[in-house]
């Protein structure tokens, strides 16, 4: 009468998996498969093929590269509006995913309706909101005049070397109020876009447990241990930035045991010489994809830097109009 | 059975084992043959395709490449023949979750109101392409100077990360034609603890209230290890259908939490629920909290009405100290030092520590009476977890449990009738706690005339 429930994951706190100890798991419920409509604190949810064939956006007449730049810009300004408001990566990524999440898909925001500097917005204060940081409308607000705003090393041509004007980043108390009514706005149609689900697991914590298991992060550090865990982060933050979007493809033992054989490789760290990755539930075929996909994001990121060099990057709704014109414009 | 009593037929036990091995044998026998078959199949499975592979590979050759090998180097030499598929089956797959934007209010009919909670309107509803009969619950948008309320938000994070058959199941969130019309899409049940306890006649029996304990606990068990707190049990949020099910319900005030706990706001619990140290005004606080709620649900149960009615903080902590004793600094280390304790002036004599949980339910066991005060223990650091509470002997002890399918069923109030209104505190708002301030709150009358109170077990016909 009384089923005990086993949670997928006894515990939220960094690296409970417990599916490696095997002999922890009672007999007869060894094979563990999660409630199929579970949200569960180890998987995200996954874009479908549909969602990612066709965004609304490129109904909307958004050309498919720009529709890619547009959103690169919107995960970079909200990690430029993450860290100027001191917030944790964790915030920040599950914020930049969640952006991802509302402009895929035939049903999902359009870049010419919801500007992406609104949605970044709305979506890095939404998810401070429901964590332990919350944030002010204001911060938020001024943070993102800040960066919109010429003086901001991402908008600015660097050839400028004028000290920014303080006045340019000012926010008057008419435009917080018409700014923060946007804000409201902007995170209520993300919310119902979204469905209400705010919740998106990482992977960084997953990849930190999984070198602990691999025995290759021992708690007396070295210098190579060290350099390894940062490489392995840092691959995943690198991968929130990518164009083909793994955050909404693969789910995130996939994208730990990615990085981790990535940062291995580079740092030069021999790794068990078997099929680990079977152990953390990943195959060959998504293991190989996976890196692939991590390791020709430095090139793309180039490109993107070079392309908007002068930071015209069209992150306004009128911006974005200009630079259709002018796409129209060359092509004709 | 039969190994007990002596047979009157004793050769027929003989003449089963001996049946069972025939039988046994036939088996294995019919095994082998369909394992043999099988392989024979296989044999010639693989004979029939290695032709194709000849075929492809032969094509390759015309581009010059005949005889190479594979040009993915295989890692495990296993799995050269094609029943790979097995051993790829063992991966742990998720389901892939999808998501689209939330639906129209208008796919689901209303049918009636059914009540007003603190966060919300509840109605019930029937969806109009499937027939399913389901609770509407709409969110209360009024701190919306701050956007989408964050309880509203927590709720549905909360809800949508719980599947547990005792906690209410959050099926989708649908929106109506304003940005802010948001409703949440639940299973529908019939009742809840509450009405149910006060239009009964008798109070549920012992074996029932253990089940429903049970139940309580387990679906508060997983709530914690999935670091969510509930943060307002009570009676009224504890919905029960027809089938002796129970299940948690209206998580407005729930969210996760972590270890060492995040600060915390310190108004939550409906007050008649809330634990001591919360009226203290504790800045940190954990999962001990929900488990002085069941504590005073277990004791609601069992007295038929709620067990600790206080009108305000002073005089919920002053009844709270009435049933379970004057904490000391020997049974709660520090609780002196809590923002609110300080103002309180506490008598100190010796007689006044106990509790009189013992006394207060003369009918109880006494595994009863010690879980009822491990849960009510003052001292959050000495309360049981929901999982001691799970494997407690009072479980054990007979009267069992109910079994769910024999429960009682109960016309539907939440149907078209109705309800009875009896005046309860609701949870309160969002804001900063009340303190406890002023002149000194003085307690030393709450023992007085002890030696004139009743006591002992009374008399009572109906135990199970």
């Amino acid at each position: 009468m009384f089923r005990k429930h086993v949670p997928l994951m006894p515990c939220r706190a960094v690296g409970a998996h417990e599916r490696c100890s095997v002999d922890m798991i009672p007999p007869d419920i060894a094979p563990m498969t999660p409630e199929l409509d579970q949200i569960s604190s180890l998987s995200n949810l996954l874009a479908t093929v549909e969602q990612l064939s066709l965004s609304s956006s490129q109904l909307d007449g958004v050309p498919t590269d720009l529709d890619s730049s547009l959103r690169f810009a919107g995960a970079q300004l909200t990690q430029a509006a993450g860290l100027l408001l001191r917030l944790p990566q964790e915030i920040i990524a599950q914020a930049i995913v969640i952006l991802y999440r509302f402009y895929v898909g035939s049903e999902g925001g359009s870049f010419r309706i919801n500007a992406v500097k609104d949605v970044s917005a709305a979506s890095l204060y939404m998810t401070a909101k429901v964590s332990f940081l919350p944030q002010s409308t204001r911060s938020i607000l001024n943070v993102y005049a800040y960066l919109l705003s010429p003086a901001c090393p991402l908008r600015k041509p660097p050839q400028t070397s004028t000290k920014p004007d303080p006045e340019s980043y000012y926010l008057s108390e008419g435009s917080y109020q018409a700014a923060r009514a946007t804000l409201l706005q902007t995170e209520s149609i993300l919310l119902r876009s979204i469905s209400f689900i705010t919740q998106v697991t990482l992977p960084h914590h997953l990849a930190l447990y999984y070198l602990q298991t691999l025995g290759v992060l021992t708690p007396a550090s070295t210098p190579k241990s060290t350099a390894l865990a940062a490489r392995t982060l840092a691959h995943l933050n690198t991968a929130l930035l990518s164009p083909q979007l793994v955050y909404l493809t693969h789910q995130p033992p996939a994208l730990a045991v990615a990085s981790v054989y990535l940062a291995a490789k580079e740092v030069g760290i021999k790794l068990a010489s078997v099929e680990w990755w079977e152990v953390f539930d990943v195959d060959r075929e998504e293991l190989g994809f996976l890196v692939v996909a991590l390791r020709s994001c430095e090139a793309w990121i180039q490109a993107e830097k070079v392309r908007w060099r002068d930071g015209s990057c069209p992150l306004t709704l009128d911006e974005l109009e200009t630079e259709i014109k002018k796409k129209d414009g060359e092509c004709l | 059975m039969a190994s007990q009593v002596k047979s009157r037929w004793a050769d027929d036990e003989a003449d089963a084992v001996l049946e069972a091995k025939r039988k046994r044998e036939k088996e294995l026998k019919r095994k082998a043959k369909v394992e043999r078959q099988r392989k024979l199949e296989e044999e010639s499975s693989q004979k029939n395709a290695a032709p194709i592979d000849v075929g492809i590979k032969g094509h390759e050759g015309l581009n010059g490449e005949s005889g190479r090998p594979f040009k993915r180097r295989r890692f495990s030499p296993e799995r050269h023949t094609a029943t790979v598929e097995p051993a790829a089956a063992n991966l742990l797959r998720f389901p892939a979750l999808e998501w689209s934007p939330c639906r129209h209010v208008d796919n689901f009919e209303k049918l009636n109101h059914i009540e007003e909670g603190s966060y919300g309107w509840v109605s019930r509803a029937k969806e109009t392409a499937t027939g399913d009969i389901v609770a509407l619950k709409k969110l209360k948008m009024e701190n919306a100077n701050d956007g989408f309320p964050v309880t509203g938000l927590r709720e549905i994070q909360t809800l949508m990360a719980s599947r547990h058959e005792n906690i209410v199941t959050l099926r989708e969130v649908v929106m109506g034609d304003q940005l802010d019309d948001v409703f949440l899409v639940m299973d529908f049940l019939e009742h809840d603890l509450k009405t149910l306890q006060e239009d009964m006649l008798d109070g549920f029996s012992p074996s029932e209230i253990k089940t429903l304990l049970l139940q309580l606990t387990s679906a508060v068990e997983y709530l914690h290890s999935n670091w969510i707190l509930h943060r307002d049990l009570k009676t009224s949020n504890l919905l029960m259908n027809n089938r002796g099910q129970m299940k948690v319900a209206d998580f407005g005030m729930a969210r996760y939490y972590g270890d060492p706990p995040p600060k915390l706001t310190q108004l939550v619990v409906t007050l008649w629920y809330r634990a001591p140290e919360l009226l203290l005004g504790a800045e940190k606080y954990g999962a001990e909290i929900d488990l002085w709620s069941v504590g005073c649900i277990f004791g609601e149960l069992l007295i038929k009405q709620p067990l600790l009615q206080g009108k305000n903080e002073v005089d919920q902590l002053s009844k709270i100290f009435g049933l379970c004793g004057i904490p000391t600094e020997a049974a709660w280390p520090g609780f002196k030092r809590l923002p609110n304790a300080r103002s309180l002036r506490l008598p100190n004599t010796t007689q006044t520590t106990g509790a009189v949980i013992r006394a207060r339910f003369p009918l109880l066991t006494t595994a009863g009476t010690t879980l009822l005060t491990s849960l009510l223990s003052l001292n959050p650091a000495q309360r049981s977890t929901a999982k001691e509470v799970l494997t407690h002997s009072y479980f054990q002890e007979d009267p069992k449990p109910k079994s769910t399918v024999m429960f009682p069923t109960f016309p539907s109030k939440a149907g078209q009738e109705k309800r009875r209104k009896v005046a309860s505190p609701s949870a309160p708002k969002r804001g900063d706690a009340p303190k406890i301030v002023g002149e000194a709150v003085d307690f030393s009358g709450i023992f007085a005339n002890r030696d004139d109170e009743e006591v002992g077990g009374g008399f009572a016909l109906k135990l199970i």
